[in-house]
Protein backbone atom coordinates (compact mmCIF):
# COMPACT_ATOMS: atom_id res chain seq x y z
CA UNK A 1 0.00 0.00 0.00
CA UNK A 2 1.28 3.17 -0.90
CA UNK A 3 2.27 5.65 1.99
CA UNK A 4 0.03 8.83 1.67
CA UNK A 5 2.23 12.06 1.65
CA UNK A 6 3.80 13.77 4.64
CA UNK A 7 1.21 17.07 5.80
CA UNK A 8 4.32 19.32 5.24
CA UNK A 9 4.73 17.61 1.57
CA UNK A 10 1.15 18.65 0.76
CA UNK A 11 2.17 22.37 2.05
CA UNK A 12 5.02 22.12 -0.42
CA UNK A 13 2.43 21.04 -3.16
CA UNK A 14 -0.18 23.41 -2.55
CA UNK A 15 3.47 26.31 -2.16
CA UNK A 16 2.91 27.16 1.32
CA UNK A 17 6.69 25.70 1.87
CA UNK A 18 9.42 25.61 -0.59
CA UNK A 19 11.63 22.41 0.09
CA UNK A 20 14.33 23.49 1.96
CA UNK A 21 11.59 24.52 4.64
CA UNK A 22 11.59 20.39 4.75
CA UNK A 23 12.82 18.55 7.39
CA UNK A 24 16.07 16.58 5.69
CA UNK A 25 14.05 13.28 5.86
CA UNK A 26 11.16 14.79 4.39
CA UNK A 27 13.38 16.34 1.06
CA UNK A 28 13.35 13.08 -0.52
CA UNK A 29 9.29 12.81 -0.31
CA UNK A 30 8.66 16.02 -1.57
CA UNK A 31 11.28 16.30 -4.65
CA UNK A 32 9.26 12.84 -5.64
CA UNK A 33 6.08 14.93 -4.90
CA UNK A 34 7.44 17.98 -7.07
CA UNK A 35 7.96 15.99 -9.93
CA UNK A 36 4.31 15.31 -9.87
CA UNK A 37 3.34 18.77 -10.52
CA UNK A 38 6.14 19.24 -12.90
CA UNK A 39 4.19 16.83 -15.55
CA UNK A 40 1.39 18.75 -14.97
CA UNK A 41 0.81 19.72 -18.72
CA UNK A 42 -0.29 23.54 -18.67
CA UNK A 43 -0.29 24.37 -22.56
CA UNK A 44 -3.19 25.91 -24.19
CA UNK A 45 -6.20 23.89 -25.82
CA UNK A 46 -7.54 25.22 -28.54
CA UNK A 47 -10.70 24.80 -29.66
CA UNK A 48 -11.57 24.07 -33.93
CA UNK A 49 -12.05 26.97 -36.03
CA UNK A 50 -16.03 26.10 -36.35
CA UNK A 51 -16.59 26.36 -32.84
CA UNK A 52 -18.93 29.41 -32.80
CA UNK A 53 -20.07 29.18 -35.99
CA UNK A 54 -21.61 25.81 -34.03
CA UNK A 55 -22.68 27.96 -30.86
CA UNK A 56 -24.78 30.54 -33.21
CA UNK A 57 -26.13 28.26 -35.12
CA UNK A 58 -27.86 26.67 -32.15
CA UNK A 59 -28.45 29.80 -30.49
CA UNK A 60 -30.41 31.25 -33.27
CA UNK A 61 -32.22 28.19 -33.69
CA UNK A 62 -33.39 27.80 -29.98
CA UNK A 63 -33.69 32.18 -30.32
CA UNK A 64 -36.80 31.61 -32.29
CA UNK A 65 -38.36 28.34 -30.47
CA UNK A 66 -41.99 29.01 -29.15
CA UNK A 67 -40.40 28.70 -25.59
CA UNK A 68 -38.11 31.14 -25.72
CA UNK A 69 -40.66 33.83 -27.79
CA UNK A 70 -42.94 32.78 -24.74
CA UNK A 71 -40.40 33.46 -21.95
CA UNK A 72 -39.30 36.88 -23.45
CA UNK A 73 -43.18 38.14 -23.54
CA UNK A 74 -42.96 37.47 -19.76
CA UNK A 75 -39.92 39.24 -19.21
CA UNK A 76 -39.45 41.88 -22.19
CA UNK A 77 -40.45 45.68 -21.37
CA UNK A 78 -43.27 46.69 -23.28
CA UNK A 79 -44.58 50.35 -23.28
CA UNK A 80 -47.64 51.08 -21.71
CA UNK A 81 -48.77 53.63 -19.59
CA UNK A 82 -50.46 53.25 -16.24
CA UNK A 83 -51.17 55.28 -13.12
CA UNK A 84 -49.55 54.60 -9.60
CA UNK A 85 -51.91 54.52 -6.82
CA UNK A 86 -50.59 53.83 -3.38
CA UNK A 87 -53.64 52.51 -1.39
CA UNK A 88 -53.40 52.67 2.26
CA UNK A 89 -53.09 49.26 3.77
CA UNK A 90 -51.90 47.17 0.92
CA UNK A 91 -49.13 46.30 2.71
CA UNK A 92 -49.86 43.84 4.81
CA UNK A 93 -49.02 43.80 8.58
CA UNK A 94 -47.33 40.59 8.94
CA UNK A 95 -44.84 41.80 6.37
CA UNK A 96 -43.87 44.36 7.75
CA UNK A 97 -43.23 42.46 11.34
CA UNK A 98 -41.78 39.57 9.46
CA UNK A 99 -37.61 40.19 9.02
CA UNK A 100 -38.41 40.40 5.21
CA UNK A 101 -41.43 40.25 2.84
CA UNK A 102 -43.14 40.48 -0.27
CA UNK A 103 -46.14 42.00 -0.20
CA UNK A 104 -48.25 41.50 -3.21
CA UNK A 105 -51.46 43.71 -3.96
CA UNK A 106 -53.36 41.99 -5.70
CA UNK A 107 -55.48 45.31 -7.64
CA UNK A 108 -55.05 46.02 -11.10
CA UNK A 109 -54.29 49.17 -12.59
CA UNK A 110 -57.32 51.17 -12.25
CA UNK A 111 -58.25 54.91 -12.23
CA UNK A 112 -55.35 57.31 -11.21
CA UNK A 113 -56.06 59.59 -8.22
CA UNK A 114 -56.62 63.67 -8.79
CA UNK A 115 -53.51 65.24 -9.16
CA UNK A 116 -51.63 61.73 -9.71
CA UNK A 117 -49.53 61.74 -12.30
CA UNK A 118 -48.93 58.83 -14.74
CA UNK A 119 -45.79 56.96 -15.33
CA UNK A 120 -44.08 54.52 -17.64
CA UNK A 121 -44.09 50.99 -16.41
CA UNK A 122 -43.63 47.78 -18.12
CA UNK A 123 -46.43 45.47 -19.01
CA UNK A 124 -50.36 45.73 -20.13
CA UNK A 125 -51.63 43.37 -17.79
CA UNK A 126 -49.73 44.18 -14.61
CA UNK A 127 -50.41 43.43 -11.29
CA UNK A 128 -48.41 45.67 -8.55
CA UNK A 129 -46.29 43.61 -6.57
CA UNK A 130 -44.69 45.63 -3.07
CA UNK A 131 -41.81 44.32 -2.09
CA UNK A 132 -40.47 45.29 1.76
CA UNK A 133 -37.46 44.41 3.41
CA UNK A 134 -36.87 44.66 6.90
CA UNK A 135 -32.69 45.74 6.57
CA UNK A 136 -32.04 49.00 9.39
CA UNK A 137 -28.32 48.45 8.82
CA UNK A 138 -28.39 48.87 4.84
CA UNK A 139 -27.67 52.20 3.47
CA UNK A 140 -29.10 50.93 0.07
CA UNK A 141 -31.67 48.23 -1.05
CA UNK A 142 -32.77 46.89 -4.34
CA UNK A 143 -34.86 44.17 -5.89
CA UNK A 144 -33.38 42.50 -8.99
CA UNK A 145 -34.86 39.74 -11.11
CA UNK A 146 -36.07 38.36 -14.10
CA UNK A 147 -38.52 41.09 -14.39
CA UNK A 148 -36.01 43.40 -15.19
CA UNK A 149 -33.07 41.71 -16.23
CA UNK A 150 -31.14 41.51 -12.48
CA UNK A 151 -30.12 45.23 -12.96
CA UNK A 152 -29.26 46.28 -9.30
CA UNK A 153 -30.26 49.65 -10.31
CA UNK A 154 -33.23 49.50 -11.53
CA UNK A 155 -35.52 49.00 -8.97
CA UNK A 156 -34.42 50.68 -5.42
CA UNK A 157 -36.17 50.31 -3.05
CA UNK A 158 -37.27 53.64 -0.27
CA UNK A 159 -37.22 53.52 3.07
CA UNK A 160 -40.46 53.39 4.84
CA UNK A 161 -40.15 55.86 8.02
CA UNK A 162 -37.70 55.33 10.09
CA UNK A 163 -37.81 51.82 11.50
CA UNK A 164 -35.73 50.20 9.15
CA UNK A 165 -38.43 48.88 6.43
CA UNK A 166 -37.76 49.52 2.73
CA UNK A 167 -39.91 49.23 0.18
CA UNK A 168 -41.20 49.32 -3.66
CA UNK A 169 -44.10 49.02 -5.81
CA UNK A 170 -43.75 47.85 -9.20
CA UNK A 171 -46.05 46.30 -11.66
CA UNK A 172 -44.82 43.00 -13.14
CA UNK A 173 -46.37 41.26 -15.79
CA UNK A 174 -48.42 38.11 -15.82
CA UNK A 175 -46.47 34.96 -15.42
CA UNK A 176 -43.54 33.54 -12.78
CA UNK A 177 -40.41 35.79 -11.87
CA UNK A 178 -37.24 35.53 -9.60
CA UNK A 179 -35.84 37.82 -7.71
CA UNK A 180 -33.59 38.68 -4.96
CA UNK A 181 -33.08 41.36 -2.98
CA UNK A 182 -29.54 43.49 -3.20
CA UNK A 183 -28.07 45.45 0.29
CA UNK A 184 -25.68 47.71 0.06
CA UNK A 185 -24.76 47.17 -3.81
CA UNK A 186 -22.92 43.82 -3.63
CA UNK A 187 -25.50 41.40 -1.02
CA UNK A 188 -27.38 39.19 -2.84
CA UNK A 189 -30.34 38.33 -0.29
CA UNK A 190 -33.37 35.66 -1.06
CA UNK A 191 -36.37 37.20 0.23
CA UNK A 192 -36.91 35.58 4.18
CA UNK A 193 -40.67 35.63 3.48
CA UNK A 194 -40.01 33.17 0.41
CA UNK A 195 -39.03 29.89 0.33
CA UNK A 196 -36.69 30.08 -2.83
CA UNK A 197 -35.61 28.02 -5.97
CA UNK A 198 -31.90 27.05 -6.47
CA UNK A 199 -31.05 28.77 -9.33
CA UNK A 200 -29.11 26.03 -10.50
CA UNK A 201 -25.69 26.69 -10.09
CA UNK A 202 -26.07 26.71 -6.00
CA UNK A 203 -27.76 30.05 -4.79
CA UNK A 204 -31.59 30.64 -3.81
CA UNK A 205 -33.48 33.03 -5.62
CA UNK A 206 -36.97 34.00 -4.53
CA UNK A 207 -40.37 32.82 -6.84
CA UNK A 208 -43.36 35.12 -7.57
CA UNK A 209 -46.34 34.10 -9.61
CA UNK A 210 -48.17 36.79 -11.14
CA UNK A 211 -51.52 36.17 -12.27
CA UNK A 212 -54.80 38.13 -13.36
CA UNK A 213 -56.03 37.51 -9.93
CA UNK A 214 -53.03 38.24 -8.07
CA UNK A 215 -49.98 37.50 -7.42
CA UNK A 216 -48.25 34.94 -4.78
CA UNK A 217 -44.82 33.51 -3.76
CA UNK A 218 -43.71 30.44 -4.19
CA UNK B 1 -11.70 46.56 -32.14
CA UNK B 2 -15.14 46.92 -33.27
CA UNK B 3 -17.70 48.69 -30.92
CA UNK B 4 -19.61 45.31 -30.33
CA UNK B 5 -16.00 43.88 -29.06
CA UNK B 6 -15.78 46.53 -27.10
CA UNK B 7 -18.81 46.37 -24.93
CA UNK B 8 -18.98 44.97 -21.07
CA UNK B 9 -20.03 41.40 -20.20
CA UNK B 10 -23.16 43.41 -18.96
CA UNK B 11 -23.94 45.50 -21.97
CA UNK B 12 -23.99 42.64 -24.55
CA UNK B 13 -25.86 40.70 -21.99
CA UNK B 14 -28.62 43.05 -21.68
CA UNK B 15 -28.33 43.18 -25.78
CA UNK B 16 -29.47 39.51 -25.99
CA UNK B 17 -31.94 39.57 -23.44
CA UNK B 18 -33.49 42.76 -25.41
CA UNK B 19 -33.88 40.31 -28.20
CA UNK B 20 -30.08 41.26 -30.26
CA UNK B 21 -29.36 37.50 -30.52
CA UNK B 22 -26.71 38.03 -32.23
CA UNK B 23 -24.51 39.69 -29.65
CA UNK B 24 -24.40 36.68 -27.97
CA UNK B 25 -21.53 35.65 -30.71
CA UNK B 26 -19.00 38.50 -28.79
CA UNK B 27 -19.89 36.59 -25.57
CA UNK B 28 -18.66 33.26 -26.98
CA UNK B 29 -15.52 34.56 -29.29
CA UNK B 30 -14.73 36.46 -25.77
CA UNK B 31 -14.66 32.94 -23.73
CA UNK B 32 -14.52 30.22 -26.14
CA UNK B 33 -10.81 29.13 -25.20
CA UNK B 34 -11.14 31.05 -21.75
CA UNK B 35 -12.23 27.47 -20.57
CA UNK B 36 -11.82 25.24 -22.68
CA UNK B 37 -8.39 23.68 -20.94
CA UNK B 38 -9.88 23.20 -17.90
CA UNK B 39 -12.74 21.22 -19.88
CA UNK B 40 -10.24 18.95 -21.66
CA UNK B 41 -8.21 17.98 -18.26
CA UNK B 42 -11.68 17.56 -16.05
CA UNK B 43 -13.06 14.86 -18.97
CA UNK B 44 -9.77 13.91 -21.00
CA UNK B 45 -10.88 14.51 -23.96
CA UNK B 46 -10.50 17.05 -26.45
CA UNK B 47 -13.91 16.40 -28.38
CA UNK B 48 -15.52 15.72 -25.05
CA UNK B 49 -14.77 19.36 -24.03
CA UNK B 50 -15.42 21.13 -26.91
CA UNK B 51 -19.05 19.45 -26.83
CA UNK B 52 -18.80 20.69 -22.82
CA UNK B 53 -18.03 24.07 -23.77
CA UNK B 54 -20.92 24.13 -26.47
CA UNK B 55 -23.62 23.06 -24.44
CA UNK B 56 -22.24 25.42 -22.10
CA UNK B 57 -23.08 28.20 -24.24
CA UNK B 58 -26.12 27.02 -25.13
CA UNK B 59 -27.06 26.56 -21.74
CA UNK B 60 -26.23 29.23 -20.87
CA UNK B 61 -28.07 31.27 -23.33
CA UNK B 62 -31.54 29.32 -22.49
CA UNK B 63 -30.99 30.53 -18.73
CA UNK B 64 -29.57 34.04 -19.30
CA UNK B 65 -32.72 35.74 -17.75
CA UNK B 66 -31.32 33.80 -14.72
CA UNK B 67 -27.87 35.55 -14.59
CA UNK B 68 -28.29 38.34 -11.82
CA UNK B 69 -25.07 39.98 -12.52
CA UNK B 70 -24.42 40.39 -16.29
CA UNK B 71 -20.71 41.77 -15.52
CA UNK B 72 -19.76 38.49 -14.15
CA UNK B 73 -21.17 36.64 -17.15
CA UNK B 74 -18.06 34.60 -17.35
CA UNK B 75 -18.04 33.09 -13.95
CA UNK B 76 -21.42 32.47 -14.37
CA UNK B 77 -20.30 30.12 -17.66
CA UNK B 78 -17.67 28.58 -15.45
CA UNK B 79 -20.53 27.69 -12.99
CA UNK B 80 -22.45 26.17 -16.07
CA UNK B 81 -19.54 24.40 -17.83
CA UNK B 82 -18.61 22.78 -14.42
CA UNK B 83 -22.09 21.54 -13.90
CA UNK B 84 -21.93 19.90 -17.08
CA UNK B 85 -18.27 18.30 -16.68
CA UNK B 86 -19.49 16.72 -12.83
CA UNK B 87 -22.82 15.25 -15.13
CA UNK B 88 -20.63 13.48 -18.04
CA UNK B 89 -18.62 11.97 -15.60
CA UNK B 90 -21.24 11.01 -13.57
CA UNK B 91 -23.38 9.85 -16.92
CA UNK B 92 -20.24 7.90 -17.51
CA UNK B 93 -19.82 6.27 -14.29
CA UNK B 94 -23.80 4.91 -14.33
CA UNK B 95 -23.16 3.63 -17.76
CA UNK B 96 -20.20 2.17 -16.60
CA UNK B 97 -17.54 2.91 -18.43
CA UNK B 98 -15.61 5.88 -17.26
CA UNK B 99 -13.03 8.71 -18.22
CA UNK B 100 -10.76 8.15 -20.58
CA UNK B 101 -7.36 10.31 -20.96
CA UNK B 102 -6.76 10.57 -24.70
CA UNK B 103 -3.81 11.63 -26.43
CA UNK B 104 -5.42 14.75 -27.85
CA UNK B 105 -6.08 16.24 -24.67
CA UNK B 106 -2.66 16.05 -23.45
CA UNK B 107 0.92 16.58 -23.93
CA UNK B 108 1.95 15.87 -27.34
CA UNK B 109 4.78 14.18 -28.47
CA UNK B 110 5.65 17.44 -31.00
CA UNK B 111 5.61 19.60 -27.87
CA UNK B 112 8.48 21.68 -28.05
CA UNK B 113 9.56 21.84 -24.82
CA UNK B 114 9.30 18.15 -23.54
CA UNK B 115 11.52 15.31 -23.92
CA UNK B 116 10.19 11.67 -23.90
CA UNK B 117 10.42 10.90 -20.33
CA UNK B 118 8.63 14.31 -19.77
CA UNK B 119 5.90 13.25 -22.18
CA UNK B 120 5.42 9.73 -20.52
CA UNK B 121 5.25 11.24 -17.20
CA UNK B 122 2.55 13.96 -18.29
CA UNK B 123 0.84 10.93 -19.63
CA UNK B 124 0.90 9.18 -16.41
CA UNK B 125 -0.47 11.74 -14.81
CA UNK B 126 -3.28 12.24 -17.11
CA UNK B 127 -4.77 8.87 -17.03
CA UNK B 128 -4.01 9.59 -13.06
CA UNK B 129 -5.89 12.70 -12.94
CA UNK B 130 -9.02 10.88 -14.94
CA UNK B 131 -9.24 8.89 -11.92
CA UNK B 132 -10.26 11.10 -9.07
CA UNK B 133 -13.08 11.81 -8.24
CA UNK B 134 -14.51 15.13 -10.48
CA UNK B 135 -14.37 17.73 -7.48
CA UNK B 136 -10.96 16.79 -6.54
CA UNK B 137 -10.02 17.05 -10.50
CA UNK B 138 -11.62 20.18 -9.71
CA UNK B 139 -9.60 21.22 -7.65
CA UNK B 140 -6.38 20.25 -8.81
CA UNK B 141 -6.79 21.41 -12.35
CA UNK B 142 -7.78 24.61 -11.19
CA UNK B 143 -4.64 25.35 -8.79
CA UNK B 144 -2.35 23.75 -10.66
CA UNK B 145 -3.42 23.82 -14.28
CA UNK B 146 -5.51 27.07 -13.93
CA UNK B 147 -2.35 28.51 -12.03
CA UNK B 148 -5.41 29.72 -9.31
CA UNK B 149 -4.82 30.03 -5.66
CA UNK B 150 -7.40 28.62 -3.10
CA UNK B 151 -9.15 31.81 -2.61
CA UNK B 152 -9.71 32.39 -5.77
CA UNK B 153 -10.71 28.93 -6.24
CA UNK B 154 -13.53 29.21 -3.40
CA UNK B 155 -14.70 32.52 -4.97
CA UNK B 156 -15.50 30.57 -8.35
CA UNK B 157 -17.47 27.29 -6.44
CA UNK B 158 -18.65 28.38 -4.12
CA UNK B 159 -17.00 25.88 -1.45
CA UNK B 160 -14.38 26.87 1.54
CA UNK B 161 -11.09 26.88 1.29
CA UNK B 162 -10.83 24.48 4.20
CA UNK B 163 -12.68 22.11 1.75
CA UNK B 164 -11.36 22.65 -1.10
CA UNK B 165 -7.80 21.88 0.52
CA UNK B 166 -9.02 18.95 2.41
CA UNK B 167 -10.18 17.56 -1.14
CA UNK B 168 -6.66 18.53 -2.75
CA UNK B 169 -4.35 16.91 0.35
CA UNK B 170 -6.82 13.53 -0.70
CA UNK B 171 -6.09 14.08 -4.83
CA UNK B 172 -2.56 14.03 -3.72
CA UNK B 173 -2.48 10.72 -2.43
CA UNK B 174 -4.75 9.20 -4.43
CA UNK B 175 -2.39 10.77 -7.11
CA UNK B 176 0.28 9.41 -5.17
CA UNK B 177 -1.34 5.62 -5.17
CA UNK B 178 -2.30 6.05 -8.95
CA UNK B 179 1.18 7.23 -10.33
CA UNK B 180 2.86 3.51 -8.61
CA UNK B 181 -0.12 1.74 -10.22
CA UNK B 182 0.57 3.13 -13.99
CA UNK B 183 4.61 2.90 -13.11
Amino acid sequence: MTKTYHPSVKRLLDGELSLSDLPLELRGEGAEALRLLGAVDRAPVALSAQFEARVMTEVRRRAGSPMRRFWRGLVEPRDIELRLRLRPGIVWGAALAAAAALALLLTRPSQAPEGARPVRLAARDSVYVRFVLYAPTARRVAVAGTFNQWDQNASPLARVGGGGVWAITLALPQGHHQYAFVVDGGQWVPDPAAPGVDDGFGRRNSMVAVTARGARIL
Amino acid sequence: MGQREQATDGEVVRAVLAGDVEQYAVLVHRYRDRYARFAARMLGSLDAAEDAVQDAFVRAFDQLAQCREPAKFAGWLFLILRNRCFAEQRRRTREGRGLEATDEAIAGPDRPDGNVEQIEQAHALERALVDLTPEQREVFVLKHVEGLAYDEIAGMTGATVASLKMRMHRAYDRLRELLKEHT
